[in-house]
């Protein structure tokens, strides 16, 4: 924590947006072009596509526009707070519009000028970044966003998932917050990162915020996290998947499905599943991840679903 | 010919892959003219402009008009298209309708003496505008892309989403429609330097007003202006760029309007391994690295921008920033990396799957071992490259699980062979190490040294035999273990002078396959990895320009050693290259022979039936299979083995000459049999000369 003096508060002006003006500002600015602006969903995921909000309402007729911070878990990435560029926890702002509106590009375009980015006196540009996620049975054609050579965003048109084909379709947009902030700010480490800076002159800087998690999570997620415990609850919470998709409930099943995801995940970062089980524990989420969509499109959007992808059904009728 | 105007159509789109544009540039320019010519519109030249955000055609004189045209048919004759009252037949009518023309339309016209019937169809002219909407939506529909997608609410797919079109005929908006657009005469500019709307006025003015707003509308002029801003940058820096062809071509489908910039970086990252800096700016951000006059690297870098050239130093500063970013990533692996001994990383290749049904990288490092083991055997290597070559084995893959080989794939090898050296390890085996993937490409140099090829072929053979064994080997166009290119790896090498036999390298393979308790039909799957390279040896002879019928006849001797199989192939296409006239009426010769044949007969002729001919036959092949056996029992023996079979061709042809084989006598007639029995075996070993006979007829 710095203490600034009063002399440069006063300068204000001249100081980039803090981390949080970045978030406060996306936020403002999707809430404009009308998306719900949601708060990060209460459960560990790998990324903001991972959020239900993004992966379920993807599917489905209906329009949906929404847009949320989403702090991400990728265990094996902890670095002990080390790495300039590389943690176990980051955010991601995550924005999903569907039916991706035509003037889509522009409207991102305008997010970077709402949080100071002169998007004309740079080199901006999207480069071919296709997305699949063999877990969720899911694709879609996008870029990559550079600014300057730097990868700030993914945007992506979602063509199918949980193996559903999205009609119409989704676009999704995550930015990462902490790249675009260090560029924003001209720093070339993530803790230094300014958080926040108070009136008073006051700043936290993102390594004041998370460097302590970053080494603790690294330690824990590498060299003490329980590996019978973490199978145990691997099987336990893909049972509970199917219970609760059997009673019809794809919402509360999905929780069990990242659940699992983050099971594996640390159990990965302790380095104990080998490559042959690995690809076991794939498909088992796959599984569950495939069903919960098509429990979704059957409950939540009600269509009509080859009873082959309800596998956890049973041919049972849960009203 | 009527008034003409001219076409012109603008797919406006969102930002097209790179290389999928690419290709859509060449299949426009010969689906716009064939469109057009099936519509049988007249039109004069067709050119095409492709940038990331638009594909355009434009069309010089395209006529108002189509010509009207009279198309007469030929259909059956008149006894089949009539019946005996003179009623039309089912086949006239069939015909009849096939063409559109009712059957009482059919004429009767004599053609050579025989009358048969006639359908004429005339088409009248049409309005060419009312026909381009048709033309100018199976254009859009019609370029097929390797990936499309669908947006929004419509369920037409294209590369990327089309947001505008432009089509123009003269000054008249030709009405296409695609995925809820309606074309019209606006398009837009440089996304941030013009971007519009710009009103187009006529055809005539699509190209300009798209010049006009800040666009370089086609890939040949974008890279022109690149490469003059690349030969500016050296002039001004001293250094020297490299241009490799795929990246040049992804930069140029990156922009509408290339500026080359300039960029630096700090020194001390030039203490990073060169091949990870190039891999970063050329694989990661699309920079042209610069080396100076001696060849070597320097801490400055080309980049091509789509921004504005007044902002070029913003610009450069940021693109600077993210190559000090990516440069002390590397930089930060490298150093964790060093220190370990490159041997610590050989366990945790038990995390990376080589193939899902052969097990981990560990599993194939002991494979590996072992092979190379048996080569070593086979090429009788000294003590020490037995030793280094078992030890680079070991030591092949371990870099796959470093940092810096996780964060930048193309340096796995040449990382390796850094931290072996680091290591301690003898420089051949760091050497073996950083070339073990070589032959990478047909072409490509194999690895400098023989330890270092043991490695590269026992690695290679290795996934051919385990992906063979698992039924995954290449069908067709799919071939995604690039299993081809290994094989053909391996048999530049063993053409090269790695003297090893690839049939028992094959054996020691699936042995290890075996072990690992891998189960597979071990007969079957050999003939299949031996075919394989047979075939691929095969392709290699075609490409060097190997006729295919002495590659078939030196098959047809059996041997299945690539190099082999090449060193006779070659010496048999030299051997007749020398003499043409010998070989060809030799191999007649045999053929006739051959055909004669009867295997029952055996060989033991008697010379006391013998004329002169004969006599004169039989002695000479008598000497032939004794100097055959001798030649093939030298090591580079091939072609004085086919000097001692183009000695046979006087005496074969002055038996044929004198000789009638069929002699009604059946004594004599079986003796000849013999004698042409054996002339034909002394070719058994050598080459199959019939099978050159059947293309010298």
């Amino acid at each position: 924590m710095d203490t600034e003096t009063a002399s440069a508060t006063q300068e204000a002006p001249a100081l980039p947006p803090t981390f949080q003006d970045v978030m406060m500002n996306l936020q403002r600015y999707w809430s404009s072009v009308g998306c719900v602006v949601l708060q990060p969903y209460d459960n560990e995921v790998g990324a903001g596509t991972n959020a239900p909000a993004t992966t379920l309402r993807s599917l489905g007729p209906d329009t949906w526009r929404t847009c949320y911070v989403q702090g991400c878990r990728r265990p094996t990435d902890g670095r002990y707070g080390e790495n300039p560029n590389r943690t176990q926890f980051y955010y991601q702002f995550q924005v999903l519009m569907k039916p991706s509106p035509d003037n889509i590009q522009e409207l991102y375009l305008g997010s970077l000028r709402a949080i100071g980015i002169d998007v004309d006196a740079h080199d901006v540009r999207f480069v071919e970044d296709d997305w699949e996620s063999p877990t969720l049975g899911a694709w879609g054609l996008g870029w990559e966003v550079w600014i300057d050579g730097m990868e700030v965003t993914q945007f992506t048109y979602f063509q199918q998932v949980g193996g559903f084909e999205c009609d119409p379709v989704p676009v999704e947009i995550a930015y990462g917050l902490e790249r675009l902030t260090m560029y924003i700010q001209g720093v070339d480490s993530m803790f230094d990162i300014v958080w926040s800076r108070g009136d008073d002159g006051v700043t936290f800087t993102y390594g004041d915020v998370y460097l302590e998690n970053e080494k603790q999570y690294s330690a824990f997620n590498f060299e003490v996290a329980d590996t019978d415990f973490l199978f145990q609850e691997f099987n336990d919470r893909e049972a509970e998947c199917g219970r609760t998709l059997a009673a019809g409930l794809p919402l509360p099943a999905y929780d069990s499905v990242l659940k699992c995801c983050h099971a594996f995940n640390l159990l990965d970062a302790r380095g104990v599943i080998s490559a042959t089980e690995r690809m076991a524990y794939i498909l088992r989420v796959r599984t569950l991840a495939k069903a919960c969509c098509a429990s979704y499109m059957k409950h939540v959007v009600g269509m009509d679903v080859p009873a082959d992808q309800l596998v956890f059904e049973n041919g049972a009728e849960h009203e | 010919m009527s008034k003409t105007s001219t076409l012109a159509f603008e797919i406006g789109t969102e930002e097209i892959p790179a290389f999928d544009l690419h290709r859509a540039t060449e299949q426009l320019a010969t689906l716009v003219p064939t469109a057009l010519d099936e519509a049988r519109i007249p039109h004069g030249d067709v050119s095409v402009y492709t940038t990331p955000r638009r594909l355009m055609m434009v069309v010089d004189a395209v006529a108002e008009q189509t010509e009207a045209l009279e198309e007469v048919f030929r259909g059956p004759a008149k006894k089949i298209a009539f019946d005996a009252d003179g009623n039309p037949t089912k086949a006239a009518a069939g015909f009849a309708r096939g063409k559109g023309v009712d059957v009482d339309a059919l004429e009767l016209r004599e053609e050579g003496g025989t009358e048969y019937v006639y359908a004429t169809r005339s088409v009248p002219s049409r309005d060419v505008a009312g026909l381009l909407p048709d033309v100018l939506g199976s254009i859009v529909t019609g370029i097929s892309w390797p990936k499309s997608c669908r947006w929004g609410t419509t369920s037409e797919y294209f590369s990327r989403p089309v947001r505008w079109l432009v089509a123009l005929l003269g000054d008249a908006v030709v009405p296409v429609t695609f995925a809820g657009l309606q074309a019209g005469r606006l398009t837009w500019g440089h996304r941030f330097l013009a971007p519009g709307p710009h009103e187009v006025a006529c055809a005539d003015d699509l190209l300009a007003v798209v010049e006009g707003a800040r666009v370089v509308p086609s890939e040949t002029a974008r890279e022109a202006a690149i490469r003059e801003g690349v030969a500016k940058a050296e002039e001004q820096t001293g250094a020297r760029a490299e241009l490799p062809a795929k990246t040049l071509l992804e930069v140029t489908n990156l922009c509408e309007y290339p500026t080359v910039l300039v960029g630096t970086f700090d020194e001390e990252f030039l203490q990073v391994p060169e091949e990870i800096i190039v891999d970063a700016m050329l694989m990661h951000q699309r920079y042209f690295p610069l080396y100076d006059a001696q060849g070597a690297l320097t801490n400055r870098f080309i980049v091509v921008t789509n921004g504005n050239p007044d902002c070029a130093a913003t610009i450069t500063d940021g693109n600077e920033r993210v190559v000090r970013a990516r440069l002390s990533d590397a930089k930060f692996f490298y150093d964790e990396d060093l220190k370990r001994p490159l041997e610590d990383f050989v366990e945790r290749l038990d995390e990376v799957v080589f193939q899902e049904a052969l097990g981990t990288m560990r599993a194939k490092t002991d494979r590996i071992v072992a092979l190379t083991s048996h080569l070593a055997d086979d090429a009788a290597f000294s003590e020490q490259d037995a030793r280094d070559a078992a030890r680079a084995a070991y030591l092949a893959k371990a870099d796959l699980v470093t940092n810096a080989v996780v964060e930048f794939t193309s340096v796995q090898g040449v990382m390796g062979s850094y931290y072996a050296e680091a290591a301690g390890e003898t420089p051949a085996v760091a050497r073996a190490i950083g070339e073990h993937y070589r032959p990478r490409f047909s072409g490509d140099e194999p690895p400098s040294t023989a330890v270092g090829q043991a490695v590269a072929m026992a690695d290679k053979l290795d996934t051919i035999c385990g992906l063979f064994a698992v039924g995954q080997g290449p069908t067709g166009s799919s071939d995604p273990f690039a299993l081809r290119r290994s094989a053909i790896g391996i048999v530049a090498m063993l053409e090269g002078g790695l003297a090893v036999s690839l049939a028992d390298a094959v054996d020691a393979s699936l042995a290890t396959y075996e072990e690992a308790g891998v189960a597979f039909d071990r007969a079957s799957v050999r003939g299949e990895v031996v075919d394989f390279f047979v075939t691929r040896t095969k392709v290699m002879l075609r490409d060097e320009g190997a006729g295919a019928d002495a590659i078939d006849a030196v098959l047809a001797a059996g041997v299945v050693e690539p190099a082999e199989i090449i060193a006779r192939v070659r010496a048999l296409e030299s051997a007749r290259k020398e003499a043409p006239e010998t070989f060809e009426d030799l191999a007649i010769a045999f053929a006739r022979a051959n055909n004669l044949r009867d295997a029952a007969a055996g060989t033991a002729f008697d010379e006391a039936l013998f004329t002169d001919p004969e006599r004169d036959l039989a002695a000479a092949v008598k000497q032939a299979a004794a100097g055959v056996a001798e030649a093939l029992a030298k090591a580079d023996g091939y072609a004085a083995a086919l000097s001692q079979l183009a000695a046979l061709r006087g005496p074969i042809d002055a038996f044929f000459e004198t000789t009638m084989v069929m002699d009604d006598d059946a004594s004599v007639r079986n003796n000849r049999l013999q004698l042409l029995n054996a002339f034909a075996e002394v070719f058994a070993d050598v080459a199959d000369f019939s099978k050159m006979a059947k293309s010298a007829k």
